[in-house]
């Protein structure tokens, strides 16, 4: 299994300015300290291998999609996506390429929610105006057909649902049930966010296990309840995790805006005994430099707290793989 | 979990032993809420978490804390941390709970 990452920030997709991307020139150029470089590509590796991710790179600003890569998409195991943020733009014109080479024109989407945040990228779904994609969109709310038609009318959008050229279905999944879906067994969890959301645990032939839960307020009232969580998140290979705000934040002033925090996180994955977190949905006025700062705290409060095997905390990104 | 309170200067101060995890987090929180019901009724009307014995806090330990000081805000009682060990202080900076409570590193300073 494969899991790849379109869209990683929460909320509202965001850009670099330009004096974001001078400041990390200028933190480049201080941390060559006079150094040469051959060519471009020596500079690149300089780049790569010797410098922050947060100077040389971009946690990214494209909203949720993440892509679970599973089977064997060579001989015709569909794409399985989950949310269709700003990053689906990226991915569909991915999509295109790979189904020129012959991948299947079919797309499973996993909905978390049908938030502005985890739709907006479907109006800019290329395959949408494919004649021969098929796409099913699974979701634990009965109104997502509601949700995405209305963002295609015209008062919004110009090109309406119905022009759509792809077979579009809709599909209302339960929690508590067990799907086989294309190359995966699905299972999804009921989430404490406006409107509900919910998580999804997915697993391969191999046995390996992805969880997508985003979007999830885990409340002060309702800790009894993080048993069930636990028990979803259950020697998961990957858990990819609401980790939006602080714990202070979301216990104070962000209570109840229906997002986690990097520590609680980190104790659910720690009682689900998972091998992996991705630190995910990140604030959207957080720079590079303070998501990076929240990941390093993160790696050290995994550390202070162990009580097992360690827990491998990543920060998702925007093209970041993970292979499970 | 090992609880002890004592009062100084009108103040309660609360002294929990060992770890809060999610195996002693519900002890902690109903020593914090008797602590805090206690603090009502001292002249100081404030309760001061001794930290000196807790090794460490998961977030269920931390949002007991929360759950505390929403308490003791309706009952008129002020809340302070004292005395954290480096690995405390380490996970209440984290978790921006110092930004919530104010921290010191003694009884007095509390007081």
């Amino acid at each position: 299994m494969l899991v790849r990452f379109w869209g990683t920030r929460g909320s509202l997709p965001v850009a670099a300015t330009a004096s974001i991307v001078q400041d990390k020139v200028a933190h480049a150029l201080l941390a060559a300290s006079g150094r040469s470089f051959a060519d471009i590509e020596e500079a690149r590796s300089f780049a790569r291998s010797e410098l922050d991710f947060a100077v040389s790179g971009t946690f990214g600003g494209a909203t949720t999609c993440v892509e679970i890569e599973a089977g064997d998409p060579a001989n015709g195991d569909a794409f399985i996506l989950c949310d269709m943020g700003s990053g689906l733009r990226g991915f569909g014109l991915d999509a295109m390429r790979r189904c020129a080479a012959g991948h299947a024109r079919v797309y499973h989407f996993f909905m978390s929610h049908l938030h502005w945040d985890h739709i907006m990228g479907f109006p800019f779904f290329v395959p949408a105006f494919d004649p021969n994609a098929h796409i099913v969109i699974h979701s634990g709310h009965e109104d997502a057909e509601e949700a995405l038609r209305r963002q295609q009318e015209e008062i919004s959008f110009p090109v309406k649902f119905d022009w759509l050229r792809a077979k579009i279905e809709f599909r209302t999944l339960k929690v508590g049930e067990t799907y086989q879906i294309g190359a995966v067994q699905v299972e999804l969890m009921e989430q404490h966010h406006s409107h509900s959301s919910f998580g999804y645990r997915f697993t391969d032939a191999e046995g390996k296990v992805a969880v997508f839960s985003t979007d999830s307020e885990h409340k002060l009232d309702r800790m009894e309840g993080e048993a069930d969580v636990e028990q979803f998140f259950r020697a998961a290979d990957l858990v990819i995790c609401d980790t939006m705000y602080s714990l202070a934040d979301s216990v104070s002033m962000k209570e109840d805006w229906g997002h986690s925090s990097n520590i609680v996180a980190i104790d659910l994955c720690h009682g689900a005994r998972a091998k992996r977190l991705a630190l995910f949905h990140h604030e959207p006025v957080y720079s590079d430099a303070d998501i990076a700062r929240m990941h390093a705290e993160s790696v050290r409060y995994e550390e202070l707290t162990r009580e097992h095997d360690p827990l491998e905390v990543l920060c998702a990104y925007d093209g970041l793989e993970v292979s499970l | 979990m090992q609880w002890s309170s004592s009062e100084q200067q009108g103040c309660v101060i609360a002294s929990p032993d060992g770890r809060v995890d999610e195996a002693t987090a519900e002890a902690f929180t109903e020593h914090l809420a008797a602590s805090v019901t206690m603090a009502a009724d001292s002249p100081g009307k404030k309760l001061i978490v001794d930290f000196a014995g807790l090794d460490y806090m998961s977030s269920r330990g931390l949002r007991a804390l929360t759950l505390a000081k929403r308490q003791a805000d309706a009952a008129g009682v002020a809340m302070a941390l004292a005395r954290p060990n480096e690995v405390m202080r380490e996970i209440l900076a984290i978790s921006r709970y110092d930004k919530l409570f104010p921290v010191s590193d003694s009884i007095e300073a509390a007081i």
